[in-house]
């Protein structure tokens, strides 16, 4: 997720290669990371609410603080809910214009991608190992993927999903101007359109 | 597997809506067909020629797959004079036809999803009610469930605290009784008749008895559609989509008495169509 499509107040659901988790920044910008299922009656986390430094489940308001801790039952406003109703919470932050979540101990820092800023994130209907063998991309020392699209140097982030597609994020070189960054979301949708085109036709064959 | 759950009546058409070409649909994974024949009779026939039961009543073509023990339950005030009968049609939900009935039992979640209608914060508040399984009935019933709405119905201007009951005579289908705007001492009559196509998969379609002489038909049906719409964005982004019935995968509280009951009496009557039966 770049960190400049969660302003605070917001939630969204954050797709990790295990699948959907709750994503969301409180009012005083802090970040949180969590199961995408209120315990109560299982509804989507990520359909919620922020107020505060807490997140609320749209169905019946249960509030989350950013531990995972139930604060707040509003059907019982006068109960102090049980320690026991928690929602599991997970480390996430954020180094270079993105947000880094992790499901186990991270083992480290965030990888450094120094002199590039994310430019955009989006989804593509092809598996990351064709992303990372397409001619077009070659990949570097330090294992990131170099692509240069609308004569801009870029670098190509790409995770896999669930179901086998790629969330691919570019970053661009810091110094780009605007009309560079413009340049090369159109190109970045052409080569998307490239690749599931070629998957399509692999299938067909 | 469909268990008991066979020999329960459910809606498979709106009888007004049913014309000549009648309706291809589903029952529990079984295709069948509905027909109006030359002279208007209904027949209900599944893909291999079996004729199934057909019963009309409260707008609605029902029938079973197997042999009912009993007749359709009654609603008595569907023929109440003065009483205008509301066919909202059919809305096709992502979920198990158990879930989509366990949402119409609950209140707390008026104020989150119906907000500012149903409910509004920070009236939140669910205060103690009576719940019990009626045992010569064979029903769940909940009374004396009292709710803050800023507007009840569509009769309704201003916010009210409304009486409800709730009853679940079927396993896919409930009745609820409100507090009527127009005429104190009566009771609105709201119904969830849920069609099971697949254990998380269903179309449901309400229906209403009201005292209202005043609003259009499109104006009552055009709220209660509102309302039920707001309710599949919670539906259909419920996890596990089945329902769950043993304790441990979701955790009730003392608002959710209703739920706690319904999930004991489904369970009681191995009614598991559309359950999860063991946490996963």
């Amino acid at each position: 997720m770049l960190s400049a499509d969660l302003p605070p107040m917001t939630v969204v659901p954050a797709l990790m290669p295990q699948g959907p988790f709750a994503l969301w920044r409180s009012e005083s910008g802090i970040l949180s990371l969590q199961a995408d299922r209120c315990p109560h009656r299982g509804m989507r986390l990520s359909h919620g609410f922020v107020r505060g430094e807490a997140l609320s489940c749209i169905y019946h308001g249960w509030r989350y603080a950013q531990n995972g801790r139930c604060l707040k039952i509003p059907a019982h406003p006068r109960l102090e809910p049980p320690e026991a109703i928690r929602v599991e919470t997970y480390a996430v932050t954020e180094s270079g214009g993105l947000i880094w979540g992790c499901l186990e101990t991270p083992a480290g820092a965030p990888p450094n991608f120094d002199g590039f800023a994310p430019l955009r994130m989006m989804s593509v209907k092809v598996s990351p190992q064709m992303i990372a063998t397409s001619d077009e991309v070659d990949r570097r020392a330090d294992g990131a993927l170099a692509i240069e699209l609308a004569g801009q140097h870029c670098l190509f982030l790409a995770r896999a999903q669930p179901d086998g597609s790629t969330l691919l994020f570019c970053l661009i070189e810091e110094a780009a101007a605007p009309e560079a960054r413009i340049a090369v979301s159109r190109a970045l949708e052409l080569f998307r359109c490239r690749l599931e085109a070629d998957d399509l036709q692999k299938e067909a064959l | 597997m469909i268990g008991p759950m066979m020999d329960a009546w459910y809606p498979v058409a709106l009888e007004s809506r049913l014309g000549t070409n009648g309706r291809s649909t589903r029952l529990m994974d079984t295709p069948l067909h509905v027909a109006r024949l030359n002279g208007g009779a209904i027949e209900i026939r599944t893909e291999d020629g079996r004729a199934l039961p057909v019963r009309l009543r409260y707008g609605h073509v029902w029938t079973s797959l197997g042999a009912p023990t009993t007749d359709l339950f009654d609603i008595p005030e569907a023929d109440q004079p003065g009483r205008r009968l509301v066919e909202v049609g059919v809305v096709r939900v992502r979920c198990s036809p158990l879930r989509a009935v366990e949402n119409f039992l609950d209140i707390a979640h008026f104020p989150f999803v119906h907000t500012d209608i149903l409910g509004a914060e920070p009236h939140t508040e669910v205060e103690k009610y009576e719940v019990e399984i009626r045992e010569k009935e064979d029903e769940v019933w909940a009374t004396q469930v009292k709710f803050y709405q800023p507007q009840a119905a569509k009769s309704a201007s201003t916010g009210i605290t409304t009486d409800y009951m709730y009853r679940v005579p079927a396993p896919t289908c409930s009745v609820l009784y409100k507090t009527c705007p127009a005429r104190p001492g009566e009771w609105d009559v709201i119904t969830l008749f849920v069609q099971p196509l697949a254990e998380d998969l269903c179309d449901v379609w309400p229906w209403m008895a009201l005292f209202d002489d005043e609003s259009p038909m499109t104006d009552l049906i055009h709220f209660q559609q509102m309302i039920f719409l707001q309710d599949r964005s919670i539906l259909e982004n419920q996890i596990p989509r089945l329902l769950p019935l043993d304790p441990g995968m979701e955790i009730p509280t003392r608002a959710d008495l209703t739920s706690v009951a319904y999930r004991r009496w489904l369970k009681r009557h191995n009614y598991t169509y559309g359950a999860q039966l063991v946490a996963q």
